[in-house]
């Protein structure tokens, strides 16, 4: 109990761990229960109330469809941060196994990955994404399908250069004087060592890929209408942008607030994570 | 003769050679020091040894049976009886996991062991390893700490209670106290001679320091740039017959 | 003999939120052209002590006492002109080498660099006695000279080091556990360089080290110490063979002895 208080107070007395974690118990909450709080459907047109400004009965105002803004955003959030978290949660999921393997076991397989990996590497993910999801046809699967394609190869790399820092270390070459197969020393002493490096990593870039989702929406390349995700929102609002401003900048609002929450709870975790790390190495 | 190796040679490219037809016996419960500065290759013979780097040319045989590094199912046989003892005590344990896992992985490995120095059936896991910290006489209280809370002689005897835990019949010191002070390096010195006695085991030490290489072996191999220079028993330390090398090394190492 | 290069009198450190002190009462000094041995384990203080005279205590530690060099109280000084001192008067040794250069920056150029900041010479001049330290020391001059830290061996690189100091021929010389990360050929070849250079320049030597045989060897005066204290101190004969503390005694049980080494009983030490 004792340490878990100090670990806790270890974290909040971190400034950017602390906004970290109120804007995501926030959005937590936003995401989890926003479906069943918001005051109307995030669906249903009503042509006789486009366009309105905020008012106590829409709280941001309406769309050009006369749906409720303020419950198309909240209604939002689910999709888009989840996407954005599903999309680093496979990517890491790929990329973490195939980094250690390739680490760790080295010789032709390593070089095999890392040939694939460099020939992802020569184009911009963001062209790349476009690229495939372009071929794919657009949709919010196809859009996640094609980030993960180009995030998993981040995670190769990061956590295979680790590994290759790490496999010449003692405790690994007892590891393997042990007769432990490789798959053990990996789970026992890799995984864990890179765990902390990957974590923060995957923190900060949730923010990037909801920014990335949003982004090929806003081009017609992700949701397509009507789904409230925040980019396609953007989409939407684009043609009234002179006449109604609020329509672009309250989801644009909305994926500023993730991505600095992200980008915070990153900044959080490395310095809690360097801090652990500079206690072992007294 | 348990331990044999003849004509062993290494290279890590064309022009830089490591081991150099090396030929050595050791008969079991024989204590064999090898000496020689950095890049001698003494560090290359004990992973070669032990298995975890491959050798060009030569052979080595364990009780008569050859070692070959890349069968998995010989090298298991091998793995069993040859264990080692690294230099650097603080990356020898892993700083993410707690003491008694750590101690653990041989015998995880090697469930068919049940090592004469456990007492009690139905060992918990953990009881397991705090047997064997007993046993290189550690507190059984440090089972559950993680290596950053232990001091280096301490982490030196739980690697020599993971080394010794499957009972190997051969074990492979890497410059075990070099990391220590010398209160600690007599300390550890004493724990290896007497489980050597002990268990009847077959001990390479290899080190720069031959004060301690004194003190632990019968025999003494002197490396320079991957060629044995010189091999003789400590009786013969000073024999007028050693190596010009050999001479300079007793010579920088004592007092007058 | 004259006066005492170096005199260090009732120096204490402590952490600055005031726990127990981490030396105390220590006063020690060194002549000109002397080489004293300061042993003990690890933690006893050793390295704080070189660091007080060098002034670069941690932030969070303070000192005092008296720290006199050459008629100068050093800790009376304020940090900037404390450091004036370092290089040219004061030369210190450390254990890690790999610190020691800046990684990408030839070794030879760090040396002149070093040498000119120092003493008002040309390049050339530099040069010559950047090249005539490194080949002093055993190595390779010219291959040195030219090559970045990582391509040469620790043993090299410690070496260039040493050279790198001893180069500014400071009047007085700490070694920090210098031949610790060298084995013993090349720690002797550093340990008779060393012993030349005082020889040509009477400097002195403040030679911090757990190892004993050394400190036998090469020092003329050895202070013990154990947890903050120096607990004995004398010629290196009375330490070995004479020796009146139990700390002491428990250190000199240590050093294993080389067969025929008759004077010293080589007990078992169990109840250390």
């Amino acid at each position: 109990m004792d340490t878990v208080l100090t670990k806790s107070t270890a974290l909040v007395r971190n400034p950017n761990m602390l906004g970290g974690i109120i804007l995501a118990v926030f959005l937590a909450g936003v995401m989890f229960l926003g479906g069943a709080l918001v005051p109307y459907d995030p669906f249903k047109i009503d042509m006789g109330n486009r366009l309105q400004e905020a008012s106590t009965l829409h709280w941001l105002g309406t769309d050009q469809l006369g749906r409720d803004i303020f419950s198309r955003i909240v209604f939002g959030a689910k999709l888009t941060i989840g996407l954005g978290m599903l999309a680093i949660f496979m990517a890491v999921c790929i990329g973490v196994p195939i980094g250690l393997i390739s680490g760790y076991i080295g010789g032709r397989m390593d070089a095999f990955f890392m040939r694939i990996i460099d020939g992802i590497l020569t184009f911009p993910d963001f062209i790349l994404a476009i690229a495939i999801a372009g071929i794919l046809g657009p949709s919010l699967t196809n859009i996640v399908i094609a980030i993960v394609l180009v995030r998993w190869i981040v995670y190769a790399r990061v956590v295979r250069g680790l590994v290759l820092s790490e496999k010449e270390k003692e405790y690994v070459l007892v590891s393997k004087t042990s007769f432990s197969s490789p798959i053990k020393t990996i789970r026992l002493h890799l995984l864990p060592h890179v765990m902390p490096d990957i974590i923060v990593m995957a923190a900060i870039d949730v923010g990037k890929v909801i920014l990335l989702i949003s982004a090929l929406s806003y081009i017609g390349l992700g949701a397509q209408p009507p789904i409230p995700e925040w980019g396609a929102m953007l989409n939407d609002g684009q043609g009234y942008f002179q006449v109604k401003p609020s329509l672009m900048v309250y989801p644009g609002l909305a994926i500023m607030v993730t991505v600095l929450c992200c980008n915070l709870l990153g900044d959080g975790l490395k310095s809690h994570f360097d801090i652990r790390k500079g206690r072992q190495e007294l | 003769m348990s331990l044999v190796v003849e004509g062993l040679s290494k290279n890590y490219s064309k022009n830089l050679v490591a081991l150099n037809t090396i030929s050595f016996s050791a008969k079991k419960g024989e204590c064999i020091g090898i000496v020689g500065e950095s890049g001698s290759g003494k560090s290359t013979l004990g992973k070669v040894l032990v298995g975890l780097e491959n050798y060009k040319e030569g052979t080595i045989t364990y009780n008569g049976a050859p070692v070959v590094p890349t069968k998995r199912s010989r090298l298991r046989e091998y793995r069993k009886n040859v264990q080692m003892i690294f230099q650097d005590s603080s990356s020898s344990l892993n700083p993410k996991l707690p003491v008694w896992e750590s101690v653990l992985e041989p015998l995880d490995n090697f469930k068919e062991c049940s090592p004469a120095f456990l007492e009690g059936q139905n060992l918990s896991r953990k009881e397991t390893a705090e047997q064997l910290l007993i046993m290189v006489g550690l507190d059984k209280e440090l089972a559950g700490r993680y290596p950053e809370e232990l001091s280096g002689g301490q982490k030196q005897r739980v690697s020599i209670a993971r080394a010794l835990s499957i009972e190997p019949s051969l074990l492979i010191c890497d410059e075990p106290t070099a990391s220590l002070d010398v209160t600690v390096q007599v300390q550890i010195l004493n724990l290896l001679k007497d489980f050597q006695k002990k268990m009847d085991m077959t001990i390479l030490f290899i080190s720069h320091d031959i004060r301690a290489v004194t003190f632990l072996c019968e025999q003494i191999i002197v490396l320079k740039n991957g060629t044995i220079q010189d091999q003789f028993g400590i009786n013969e330390l000073y024999h007028k017959s050693r190596h010009p090398y050999t001479k300079a090394l007793i010579e920088a190492a004592s007092i007058q | 003999m004259s006066n005492p290069i170096i005199s260090i009198e009732k120096l204490k450190i402590e952490t600055r939120n005031g726990s127990y002190p981490l030396v105390n009462n220590v006063s020690l000094e060194i002549k000109k052209g002397e080489i004293a041995g300061l042993i003990g384990e690890s933690g006893s203080g050793k390295s704080l002590t070189a660091r007080a005279v060098m002034g670069l205590l941690p932030v969070n530690m303070k000192n005092s006492g008296r720290i006199v060099y050459k008629n100068s109280d050093l800790s009376a000084l304020s940090p900037k002109d404390h450091r004036k001192f370092l290089g040219k008067e004061i030369g210190i040794i450390f254990q890690d080498y790999r610190a020691s250069f800046t990684p990408y920056i030839k070794i030879g150029k760090q040396i002149t660099e070093t040498i000119r900041t120092h003493y008002p010479i040309g390049k050339k001049e530099a040069r010559n006695q950047a090249l005539e330290v490194l080949g002093k020391m055993g190595l390779d001059s010219e291959r040195v000279y030219c090559s970045y830290p990582f391509q040469l061996s620790g043993g090299q690189v410690q070496r260039a080091s040493i050279a790198m100091v001893l180069a500014l021929k400071p009047a007085l010389v700490i070694c920090d556990e210098m031949t610790t990360a060298l084995d013993v050929m090349n720690g002797e070849k550093v340990l008779n360089y060393l012993e030349e250079v005082r020889k040509e320049t009477g400097c002195a030597i403040l030679m911090i080290t757990h190892d004993l045989a050394l400190a036998y060897k090469r020092t003329d005066r050895i202070y013990v110490m154990q947890q903050g204290e120096i607990v004995e101190e004398g010629l290196p004969e009375q330490i070995r063979c004479q020796h009146q503390h139990p700390y002491t005694k428990k250190l000199c049980a240590c050093l294993l002895s080389l067969p025929g080494e008759n004077f010293i009983i080589n007990e078992r030490v169990n109840d250390l």
